[in-house]
């Protein structure tokens, strides 16, 4: 049997209406022989399971906003879209848990939250359109990593389907919990290698009572350092502290200069303190602009960091060096900017035609600095010729694909060649 | 001796155990390595039972030697068993195949405190006080502070996970550790994570942290540091009933405000702490709460009044505020104090770790009450409660015949309600040894085999760690459960 008749074979698996466009499912040019959107999970293990057992290459898609991120497959038959689970498990306001389907958006999950005055803290790119298993498989991390606690910090547990269709759960629906092995974090990030994810539980924070975007312009990027970490040390409650290279400023609304972005939260007392905090540090710093700022400021570059149609690159640097890298990657070209506490530059470049000769120049700047960088997305020419992660241990995350997924169904070849 | 082999049998044994000892003393020194049987008593155990006698215990100062000796063990097939303080309350650092215990206490360095970058990086052995302590001087913070902290090491915190009182904010281990440097099964050296958080890839450092030494062992750890609060309250509410507390619990965190730390003690710990301690907790409470809110003055000031104004709702007799540093001294070591404070008012107690919705505590903690009058045993609590963590010390006499089997009984009845209320076996202490038997309670078997494939693709075989966490294995099956009941009886045993 062909790879499509096998692929045909599975439309019979679920009721009509479940098939859809295939065009609509490609990933770097290339559609998938079928395309699926099952409704309930059982739906997703005889999808999967007959997959696997044929044969296919199964690709579990969510709102598919990081289609670019990773190698490029080495096959793809079947495109599983998870959007069709998208309940609200179990949710008791009072615990501050939550549990739900996988293909719910994280907008919606948001919107049942906030009507009891909680939220989960994520802010990925490039908005909340994603979907949870989007959110936990590429575990991308936005402007308020370690200001608050993220998806991986928050996961409480993960119920995935394996490439056999055995479904498995694991950790559980307390905030503390150290029962067995915590499979949810080796799903949290691994791009559906190990298995399709279809429920998570997490543990949810109250949403601050406000919130307020402020800016300070600086002179350069040494002094936008030097503001960042005098307003750094200060202990405010910041959800974001980043640094803005004079072309992401103004994609973010702002005059074109080196300013440093920032994001308070809380009552009207600590508001008025954090906004006098910064008014001290322009005076101090003898900054030539200070003062609130448009709240879309970070929702745009979150936006442009999640633009699969553009070379996005993450580097991982020490806090120290955020600044200095920021520049370093600007005067290569790229729109940059990054984020103080979580140490992470985004770097995009505006034209397609990235080369890798300058994505090894800005990962050998971060290595020698004990960071790294990642390809969030870019041309599937480029992910084959740079290896998109570029991470030092490879033995053992080739023997969990063996354990997980020994026929390689799920995302081959996204991972490593063999992966 | 009527058996006519067994001589022979054993002087096999000694001749191989000799040969092991010979061949770790010539890679780490004649001084790291114990092997006379006497040498080897104190390492039988952990905090909670009395166990098996490893043929060897080793106490490497480098990456290098550990690698090595987990190489000697495994040319000679026998079980490695990694170890730090040996505080651990679940039984994992006891050699219960036997096999060579590596000692990490020598490994204590603090490599680095980088302020600007906010991150340490440490050996293994450093104790988690100490780190804490030499944050401190920068003005920073490692936030995971276990009640043993002390004396327990940052890489037992590792194997554990470890919690603590101020997990309620800032989360177990794994949310503080961005990078560790791991001597895998076969003695290869890797390094998981990153100094950067969030390092691409699969997250092996997430996997890793919190499987209880099974995995390999871990001789460097990056952790991630952050600045210390501009302000601190601590304040003690306090209730006429344990009950009356839990509900307090659910109410305060369910209203917004999440305090960085909320503890209970009930009454059986103020009446041991209180005449030793003297931390001015009220004899007469049924329960008191102890909570502490953080951050800019500004918001500690409306934090601590709305936790005060949801207490007295709740029926709080009264609630204290701590006006000095002193003072909130004094509460704070009242809590860390209670364990060893049960000690004092009961031959043997046996401490339970669960989890349970918070919104289940009041009906989970009126049940624990009920099931440990029933069994005839007093059971002194003091818990992570805005975790939903509880911590049941249930005190009896082990010369009274069959009082241990009849603790451990109800700990198991006490487990089975965390579980029947939707919660969890552990919360912080791990599984261990002791509750093995109990991951089916939570787990089916598709999820334990899950579990056991990430074992298997670390190469873990069944001598690194064995008979850890997952309720199979060679020779650490079927009449398992038994067999470690029959050994918690042995004196000395419990915490």
């Amino acid at each position: 049997m062909t790879t499509t008749t096998n692929a045909e074979a599975l439309r019979s698996l679920l009721p009509g209406d479940r098939t859809r466009n295939v065009a609509d499912y490609a990933i770097d040019g290339t559609a998938p022989a079928i395309a699926l959107r099952p409704q309930t999970r059982d739906e997703v293990v005889r999808v999967v399971a007959a997959a696997n057992s044929a044969g296919l290459v199964l690709v579990p898609l969510g709102a598919r906003t990081a289609t670019a991120l990773g190698r490029p497959l080495t096959r793809y038959d079947v495109a599983l879209d998870t959007t069709g689970l998208a309940r609200v498990v179990e949710y008791e306001p009072n615990d501050l848990t939550a549990t739900i389907e996988a293909g719910m958006t994280l907008a919606t999950f948001q919107e049942t939250l906030a009507a009891h005055g909680q939220y989960l803290p994520a802010d990925p790119p490039p908005s909340d359109n994603v979907t949870i298993g989007g959110l936990l498989a590429t575990a991308r991390p936005g402007a308020w990593r370690h200001h608050v606690p993220g998806q991986r910090d928050l996961v409480l547990g993960i119920t995935a389907i394996q490439p056999d269709g055995t479904v498995t759960h694991s950790g559980g629906r307390v905030v503390k919990n150290v029962s067995g092995y915590d499979m949810h974090r080796m799903h949290t990030g691994a791009l559906g290698a190990f298995g399709v994810i279809v429920e998570a539980t997490f543990k949810l924070q109250p949403l601050p009572v406000s919130t307020r975007t402020l800016a300070i312009e600086c002179e350069s990027f040494e002094s936008a350092a030097d503001v960042a970490y005098r307003l750094w040390d200060l202990a405010l409650p910041l959800r974001a502290l980043s640094i803005l290279a004079p072309g992401a400023a103004e994609v973010a609304g702002l005059p074109p200069r080196v300013q440093v972005l920032l994001e308070c939260m809380g009552g009207d007392a600590v508001l008025a303190r954090c906004e006098d905090a910064i008014r001290r540090e322009a005076a101090t710093s003898r900054a030539p602009h200070a003062g609130e700022v448009r709240p879309g400021s970070f929702v745009t570059l979150r936006a442009l960091a999640g633009t699969s149609a553009l070379t996005v690159l993450r580097l991982g640097v020490p806090s120290s060096q955020v600044a200095a890298a920021t520049q370093f990657a600007t005067e290569r070209g790229y729109v940059a900017w990054g984020h103080l506490a979580a140490g992470s530059v985004l770097a995009v470049m505006p034209e397609a035609n990235t080369i890798a000769e300058s994505v090894r120049a800005l990962r050998a700047y971060a290595r020698e600095r004990g960071g790294f960088l990642e390809i969030e997305s870019a041309p599937a020419t480029l992910r084959a010729e740079v290896d998109p992660f570029d991470t030092p241990e490879r033995t053992l995350v080739t023997s969990l694909k063996r354990q997980f997924d020994p026929s390689g169904t799920l995302n081959r070849g996204r991972w490593q060649e063999d992966v | 001796m009527r058996n006519p082999f067994r001589r022979s049998v054993e002087q096999a044994l000694d001749a191989s155990r000799t040969a092991l000892a010979s061949d770790l003393i010539a890679a780490l020194g004649e001084q790291n390595v114990l092997w006379r049987a006497e040498d080897l008593i104190g390492y039988e155990y952990d905090a909670t039972i009395d166990r098996r006698r490893p043929d060897a215990v080793v106490f490497p100062s480098t990456t290098e030697q550990v690698s090595a000796a987990i190489v000697i063990a495994n040319a000679f097939g026998v079980p490695i068993v990694p170890r730090g303080s040996g505080t651990g309350l679940a039984g994992g650092a006891v050699p219960i195949m036997g096999g060579v215990v590596v000692v990490l206490t020598r490994m204590n360095r603090i490599v680095e405190i980088d302020p600007r970058d906010r991150v340490a990086v440490i050996q293994p052995g450093v104790i988690n006080l100490r780190l804490q302590d030499e944050c401190a001087k920068y003005g920073l913070l490692y936030a995971p502070d276990p009640s043993s902290q002390r004396i327990c090491t940052i890489g037992g915190n590792i194997a554990t996970n470890s919690g603590g009182p101020h997990t309620l904010a800032h989360g177990s281990t794994v949310n503080h550790v961005l990078g560790i440097e791991v001597v895998l099964p076969d003695g290869r050296v890797t390094y998981l994570g990153s100094r950067v958080p969030d390092a691409p890839g699969i997250d092996l450092r997430g996997v890793f942290v919190g499987s209880e030494g099974t995995l390999g062992i871990v001789t460097s750890i990056t952790v991630r540091l952050q600045r210390q609060p501009e302000a601190v309250r601590t304040m003690l509410a306090i209730f006429e009933s344990i009950e009356i507390a839990s509900e307090a619990v659910s109410a305060i965190i369910s209203g917004g405000v999440i305090p960085v730390a909320l503890e209970m003690l009930d009454q059986e710990i103020i009446r041991a702490v209180e005449p030793r301690l003297h931390v001015g907790y009220p004899l007469d409470a049924g329960a008191v709460l102890l909570i502490e809110v953080e951050g800019l003055r500004e918001s500690v000031e409306a934090d601590a009044q709305y936790v005060v104004t949801a207490c007295r709702e709740m029926g709080a007799r009264e609630v204290r505020t701590a006006e000095s540093e002193a003072e909130r001294a004094r509460l704070w070591e009242g809590r860390k104090g209670g364990i060893g404070a049960i000690g004092a008012i009961s031959p043997n107690f046996y401490i339970l770790d669960g989890v349970v919705p918070r919104t289940q505590l009041p009906k989970v903690m009126a049940e624990v009450m009920r099931l440990s009058a029933e069994a005839g045993f007093r059971c002194a609590n003091i818990f992570h409660a805005g975790d939903g963590n509880l911590h049941p010390n249930i005190m009896f006499d082990e010369l009274v015949p069959g009082a241990t089997q009849k603790v451990l009984d109800l700990g198991g009845a006490i487990m089975r309600l965390c579980v029947d209320s939707g919660g969890s076996i552990t919360g912080e202490h791990g599984v261990g040894l002791e509750k093995r038997s109990y991951m089916e309670w939570i787990f089916s078997a598709a999820d334990l085999e899950a579990q056991q494939r990430i074992r298997d693709a670390w190469g873990t075989g069944e001598r690194f760690n064995p008979c850890k966490i997952l309720p199979t294995g060679h020779g650490c099956g079927a009449g398992h459960e038994a067999e470690i009941r029959q050994h918690l009886a042995t004196p000395g045993v419990y915490v």
